[in-house]
């Protein structure tokens, strides 16, 4: 069990009264790729911050690296080697295409990609001088993950990494998921199936704050409750 | 970016050769005008640095000016203290960096930005202000203190003496021009650039790894630090420290010089300090307390006409032809 | 008949104990009249700064303002609570031009109304002392002499200034729980595009509010005036302790309110016996940072991080 990276185990939150999410097992080996799917309001992005710390537990228990992370400073948890991209498309628009990288490599001790690789892998070698506040909203996702790599992270959590994007570039974003894999560990939150599809891998279905299935996606995608529930006879 | 970098340079040339100019054609009392409003440049450029790179205003930088005028004021009137005019240098830079880490600290790591820093520091200068006024066996009271002797230290080979006009306006132009060009190589490089990333959204800069309240901490000392060296040299060029120093009032006039000069390009600012204080002169030869009137309707005019400073005229007339050709 | 060796023990015991009883009730009561002070003063300053995010460095002008209303009522001739009626009128009519000329038009960009109210405020306290000249205004209390409190004797005006802004107080907490036009302080505040979706005019609700706060304002300065020094710059030290108050108390709650005033005033008021006051303010600036440090939504909120 020495290439366990990321360990949540019984896992539950409690906001007041609210039971948000209970019991949630999660194990992401290095250099594994995992979805979490669900529909909207099952827990997804809660669950999200209490892997990478921004949330604590209110009961079980989240480790990385069998350290607990909980409530630690957000850039002490990135220097850990947790990357993450948001939700929204968060890039400094002040500052051009290639800064934003810099400035991603910059929050590293150890960079090891040039800025000229990190371009290229997220398709935005032509667009290094422009402000990041004037790319289109696809390119802004592109250019988020392309900040995350920059940071070496041993694990990358990224939250609805397709939202708004175009059938196109969320085909082209799995590709670019796809390519990376096996270099560090990858946790995507999702809701559109298509990329979840094309990705292909451990899948772990949220409802209403539990988990409703695991496996791998094609498992999941068989599975009459699942479909009930989450895919929907569409 | 690279042409601006380069326009940057050329205006900053083009400064540098007049201030070399200038001791040919200007007579001694004109000289020390000019060094004295040269001095309030550079208290201009070290708010410039942080408010410019960080977005957050700082409204009682002249707590800073203060304490370093008041430091140096009392070391170089020691006589025990040897070396007074260096240790006294030294002294205000430390004193007004001591003060901002310490108020620095609690904000920034206690997550106050913005508006609440604003009036914080406002506060702070309001009971700098005060206490300078108030704690008198010390800082003299309301007349403050008299006959600090100007800058003079031999250390080695190295004599000093700027009791004269022209070697003072060399000591403080050269300074100035140093520690403006130090600055904007500061916020181009680097520690600018993850600066405006901060500013930008600064809990993405923390996600990559940056710990922004340091930064910011660093900065805002760093920027405290000057204004007190400001402080420190314009109390031996005057002779004479007094609570107006670290005033509500000059906090105010420095955020004109900065505004009016154009946030962030440090030089503007300086610019902006001499032409102000210039304007003042005539301004309150005729009623003093026309100043701070004009002062008034200086700052509602800047935020409804010229958001971007004076240098921003000439920005936007470009734009304004560059649109008028393209509409051809 | 009691033995003589007790009734000059007992003298002895309650000579000690009404000095000490004095002292306490006296510093409590300096207190409650600085505390009432910041109530009202902060009161505007939590709608304006706390609930629409708009930091008004004119605030302490609406102060300067009603003392001087108060000063100019009497040197006409008029009674002070005549004058008191005036002061806040004259918070309110300078509160609502302030409103509609300048913060309505700089809503979203925070930095523009800090230097453009802070200009108004440099405006104004000039605009008074060209019209009034220089030097402190004298304002004559309408009661003169002390009320005897048993443990003490105390002046009778401070005694009213503190029934005054208590029952001040107590009809704003009716006004915004009780009536239709607090409903829709509280649902703009709650959720601004909610209430402009049901039909509130959140624009016209900003816009009155922050008069209703420039008049509390201007009512806690007439209110002063007799203990102050009435000087046209008089408002920026009101202004510094009422941010204190609400940065300390944290926003949203009147109970907010008045652990902030309690906090700012009471600490004050203590220290002032102690030390010189602009000590007394360094100390006050700095537990107020620490506070906020330690809490950063506020005394009253109780959620620590």
């Amino acid at each position: 069990m020495s290439d366990v990276l990321l360990q949540a185990e019984n896992v539950g939150i409690r906001f007041g009264g609210l039971q948000a999410l209970e019991g949630l097992n999660l194990t992401v080996r290095d250099r594994e790729l995992c979805c979490i799917i669900g529909p909207n309001g099952a827990g997804k992005s809660t669950f999200l911050n209490l892997l990478t710390g921004t949330l604590r537990p209110t009961s079980g228990s989240v480790r990385f690296l069998g350290h607990d992370i909980a409530g630690l400073p957000l850039h002490r948890i990135a220097r850990l080697g947790i990357a993450r991209k948001f939700q929204i498309p968060s890039v400094f628009p002040s500052l051009s295409v290639e800064d934003n990288l810099k400035v991603a490599r910059w929050g590293t001790s150890s960079p090891v990609r040039p800025v000229g690789e990190l371009l290229d892998l997220v398709a935005l070698g032509s667009r290094a001088a422009t402000l990041a506040g004037e790319l289109a909203h696809g390119q802004k996702q592109w250019l988020e993950i392309g900040m995350a790599l920059a940071i070496e992270p041993r694990l990358l959590l990224l939250d609805e990494p397709t939202a708004g994007m175009t059938p196109q570039e969320t085909l082209a974003t799995a590709q670019m998921l796809l390519r990376l894999k096996g270099e560090f560990s990858i946790v995507a939150v999702e809701h559109d199936i298509r990329f979840v599809r094309a990705l292909n891998c451990e899948t772990l279905v949220l409802h209403q704050g539990r988990r409703l299935r695991s496996g791998p996606f094609h498992d999941i995608e068989a599975d009459e409750m699942v479909r009930d529930v989450y895919l929907g006879r569409r | 970016m690279i042409a601006r970098d380069r326009n940057w340079l050329l205006i900053f040339a083009v400064c540098a050769a007049l201030a070399v100019v200038y001791p040919f054609i200007a007579d001694g009392y004109q000289l020390t005008v000019i060094r004295d409003a040269l001095i309030f440049g550079l208290f201009a450029a070290s708010l410039d640095f942080f408010w410019g790179r960080t977005g957050i205003l700082c409204f009682g930088h002249a707590a800073f000016f203060g304490i370093g005028g008041y430091i140096m004021a009392l070391v170089t009137l020691n006589d025990a203290i040897p070396l007074g005019s260096l240790l006294g240098i030294l002294g205000a830079i430390a004193g007004a960096a001591f003060v901002a880490a310490i108020i620095g600290y609690f904000l920034f790591f206690g997550g106050i930005r913005g508006s609440y820093f604003t009036i914080v520091t406002l506060a702070m200068g309001v009971i700098c202000q005060q206490a300078a006024v108030s704690w008198s066996s010390v800082t003299g009271g309301d007349s403050g203190l008299i006959g600090i002797p100007p800058i003079a230290f031999d250390l080695g080979e190295i004599h000093v003496d700027l009791s004269q006009d022209l070697p003072s306006y060399i000591f403080v132009a050269s300074i100035v021009a140093v520690v403006v060009l130090v600055l904007w190589s500061l916020s181009r490089g680097r520690w600018g650039t993850v600066l405006t990333a901060i500013q930008d959204n600064e809990v993405r800069a923390a996600a990559l790894g940056h710990n922004a309240p340091l930064r910011l901490l660093v900065t805002f000392v760093l920027s405290a630090a000057i204004a007190g060296l400001a402080g420190a040299l314009y109390v031996c060029m005057a002779g004479l420290v007094a609570p107006d120093l670290s005033g509500l009032l000059l906090s105010t006039e420095v955020i004109v010089w900065v505004a009016v000069g154009g946030r962030g390009t440090l030089l503007g600012p300086v610019l902006g300090a001499i032409a102000i204080q210039r304007a003042q002169q005539t301004i309150s030869s005729f009623n003093p307390s026309l100043w701070p009137l004009l002062l008034g309707c200086v700052f509602v005019v800047i935020v409804f006409v010229l958001p971007d400073g004076i240098l921003s005229i000439y920005a936007r007339l470009k734009s304004l032809f560059k649109g008028r050709r393209q509409a051809q | 008949m009691r033995p003589k060796a007790c009734s000059q023990a007992c003298a002895n015991a309650s000579q000690v104990l009404p000095d000490t009883m004095d002292f306490v009730v006296t510093t409590l009561l300096n207190a409650l009249t600085l505390i009432s002070i910041l109530m009202l003063v902060g009161l505007g300053l939590a709608i304006s700064f706390g609930l629409m995010n708009v930091t008004n460095l004119a605030h302490g002008e609406f102060v300067t303002v009603g003392a001087f209303a108060v000063y100019f009522v009497q040197s006409v001739g008029g009674s002070f609570w005549l004058g008191l009626a005036a002061a806040p009128i004259a918070g309110a009519v300078v509160g609502c031009i302030l409103e509609f000329a300048i913060i309505r038009h700089l809503y979203s960009r925070p930095v523009s109304t800090v230097l453009a109210t802070w200009g108004v405020s440099l405006i104004l306290q000039q605009g008074l002392e060209l019209t009034f000249g220089l030097g402190a205004k004298p304002v004559t209390p309408p009661i003169e002499g002390t009320f005897d409190l048993f443990f003490t004797v105390y002046p009778a005006y401070r005694l009213i200034l503190i029934a005054i802004a208590m029952l001040t107080l107590l009809g704003v907490v009716l006004l915004i729980s009780r009536t239709s036009f607090g409903l829709d302080i509280r649902t703009v505040i709650q959720n601004r595009e909610m209430a402009e979706g049901v039909g509130i005019n959140t624009r016209r609700t900003y816009a009155i509010a922050f008069t209703f706060g420039a008049a509390i304002a201007g009512l806690a300065g007439g209110l002063v005036a007799p203990l102050a020094i009435v000087l046209p710059q008089m408002g920026v030290n009101y202004l510094a302790n009422a941010f204190f108050v609400v940065i300390v108390g944290g926003v949203g709650s009147i109970g907010g309110l008045v652990a902030g005033s309690v906090f700012v005033g009471g600490l004050t008021s203590v220290l002032n016996y102690q030390i010189s006051p602009s000590l007394a303010q360094a100390i006050v600036l700095l537990a107020a940072i620490v506070a906020v440090r330690l809490r950063p939504n506020g005394l009253f909120n109780g959620a620590s991080r």
